[in-house]
């Protein structure tokens, strides 16, 4: 049987007992609601909204657009700073206590900070993704820049490499696959924080949106914020996955090999 | 092969390597090695694994430099790699984000060339190497034997004087391996270059080589030197061939 019937299959297995158990009156409609009514609440978000008159969509654009600029930002200053760390064994020493205490920070416990800092504006939300999505670029980014195979170095020098021809044509191709892994990881990364991000201060966002429902005890509208969020998460992966094969087609036959 | 009475290329002198931070006896790599490669000669050097054959090919790359001693091309001493040697490593040499004809252009491009002179200096390597039909394909699409022509090529590119080849069919099965074995005398005959050899395979030495020299392990340094007297193409199961392989298999020890 092909795979992705097999796949179909076992979930719409798992929501007719599920639909069954609601019916039968098993779960309690407050606590876990049945997949009828949150196909009717998923309705009502993209006609009407949650708060009234701010749609589905209102929250996932506010959502993806503060992901995209934390993101952007973490990856602009990660990717730099690990290559040149990650070829200085001097930097390395220097960075690894700093990045392991830094990045068992959670997010979460820096927002007060944040708030203090920046306001409860959407600078604070957008940095604070951005430390969020910083380490495992930063991390990634040194591994790969460390672990540049010494064979591709000699080769350069052998054909005339200078040092910005080495580093250009050499060290960042090289580096490539692990910063795209490191760019992966902590997109997933982003997409895990927005809820503590999007806490305080915005009704605007999915975050937002289950914040909201939280509050007024609505787990049927939680538990469909959790479910866009699931499938954004989902969706960008698999644009990710496509254009890394784009970007670095020599790259993924590599990770196939190695599997 | 006349190379003995050519002019002197490369001079190895007194060249001593001694690896930092390790035992003083294990570090000691190489030890007062001093020899001599003629103009268009092909050298090669065996010995056992750990020798220090490779140490001494990376010396005279430029990619490692000697503790004491000198190595002189054309006279003069080196400081660190150049254009006059080429390089052919064991594995991964080739640049994996690159296709066959990128990686064999990589060496003219750093020089500046302008894209269609490189592409069309890089395409005669390609017919020279037989790879027609393979230019666009990334390493990973080729074979360990098209791969290891893509490096020959590559390192030809610069057009550099001397050929330095680090066990360049070490990773080759067998067949594949006397395959590229005449390949690399055809291409050497088309392109006349001086080549040191690194091998611990004592019938490859004896057959694409004029003379083999033999290291000590640990430390390294010339044991023996032998002129190969064939003429080419050499039988491997010919008398002579066997007696020049138990010599040498004698002095490796």
């Amino acid at each position: 049987m092909p795979e992705f019937i097999v796949k179909i299959t076992t979930i719409v297995v798992l929501i007719v007992i599920w639909e069954s158990l609601s019916r039968a009156g098993y779960l309690n409609p407050l606590h876990f609601p049945s997949p009828s009514k949150l196909i009717a609440t998923f309705w009502e978000l993209i006609t009407i909204g949650y708060p009234t008159g701010i749609t589905v969509w209102v929250h996932i654009r506010a959502t993806v657009v503060r992901i995209l600029q934390g993101y952007a930002l973490a990856a602009v200053v990660a990717i730099p700073l690990g290559l040149v760390i990650g070829r200085s064994y001097l930097l390395q020493r220097a960075a690894n206590p700093v990045i392991t205490f830094a990045r068992s920070i959670a997010v979460i416990s820096l927002l007060p900070l944040a708030i203090a800092w920046f306001g409860v504006g959407e600078l604070a939300r957008v940095l604070l993704i951005t430390w969020g999505c910083f380490w495992a670029i930063l991390t990634n980014t040194i591994q790969g820049a460390r672990q540049v195979d010494m064979n591709y170095i000699n080769a350069g020098k052998m054909l005339g490499c200078g040092r910005k021809q080495m580093f250009w044509r050499v060290i960042l191709p090289a580096t490539l696959p692990r910063i795209f892994a490191g760019m992966k990881i902590s997109l997933g990364v982003g997409f895990m924080i927005i809820i503590a991000v999007e806490m305080v201060g915005t009704i605007k966002g999915l975050g937002a949106l289950i914040q909201q429902a939280r509050f007024y005890y609505s787990s049927h509208i939680a538990i469909d914020g959790m479910i866009f969020i699931g499938i954004f998460g989902l969706l960008i992966s698999f644009v990710l996955d496509k254009l890394e094969r784009f970007i670095l087609p020599w790259a993924v036959g590599l990770e196939e090999v190695e599997r | 092969m006349t190379a003995h009475n050519s002019a002197i290329k490369v001079v190895v002198t007194r060249v001593t390597k001694r690896f930092l931070g390790e035992n003083p006896d294990v570090g000691l790599a190489l030890q007062n090695v001093s020899f001599s490669v003629h103009t268009n000669e092909f050298l090669a050097i065996v010995g056992r694994s750990g020798c220090g054959k490779s140490t001494m090919l990376n010396i005279v790359a430029g990619l490692l430099s000697p503790t004491d001693g000198e190595i002189l091309i054309n006279g003069r001493p080196i400081h660190g790699p150049g254009l006059d040697r080429g390089m052919v490593f064991q594995h991964s040499g080739l640049f994996p984000w690159l296709t066959a004809i990128e990686n064999i252009e990589f060496g003219p491009r750093n020089m500046g060339m302008p894209k269609p002179e490189r592409r069309t200096l890089a395409q005669e390597l390609i017919d020279l190497v037989r790879l027609k039909g393979f230019e666009n394909k990334y390493p990973r699409e080729l074979s360990g034997g098209m791969q290891q022509r893509v490096a020959i090529a590559r390192s030809m590119a610069m057009d550099p004087e001397i050929l330095l080849m680090d066990e360049p069919f070490g990773a080759l099965d067998q067949l594949t391996r006397e395959d590229m074995q005449r390949e690399l005398l055809r291409i050497w005959d088309t392109r006349k270059k001086t080549v040191i050899f690194v091998t611990h395979a004592i019938l490859e030495a004896i057959y694409l080589s004029d003379r083999v020299i033999v290291f000590n392990p640990k430390p390294g340094f010339v044991r023996k030197e032998f002129i190969i007297n064939l003429p080419r193409p050499r039988q491997k199961s010919s008398p002579q061939f066997m007696r020049y392989y138990e010599e040498i298999y004698e002095a490796i020890g």
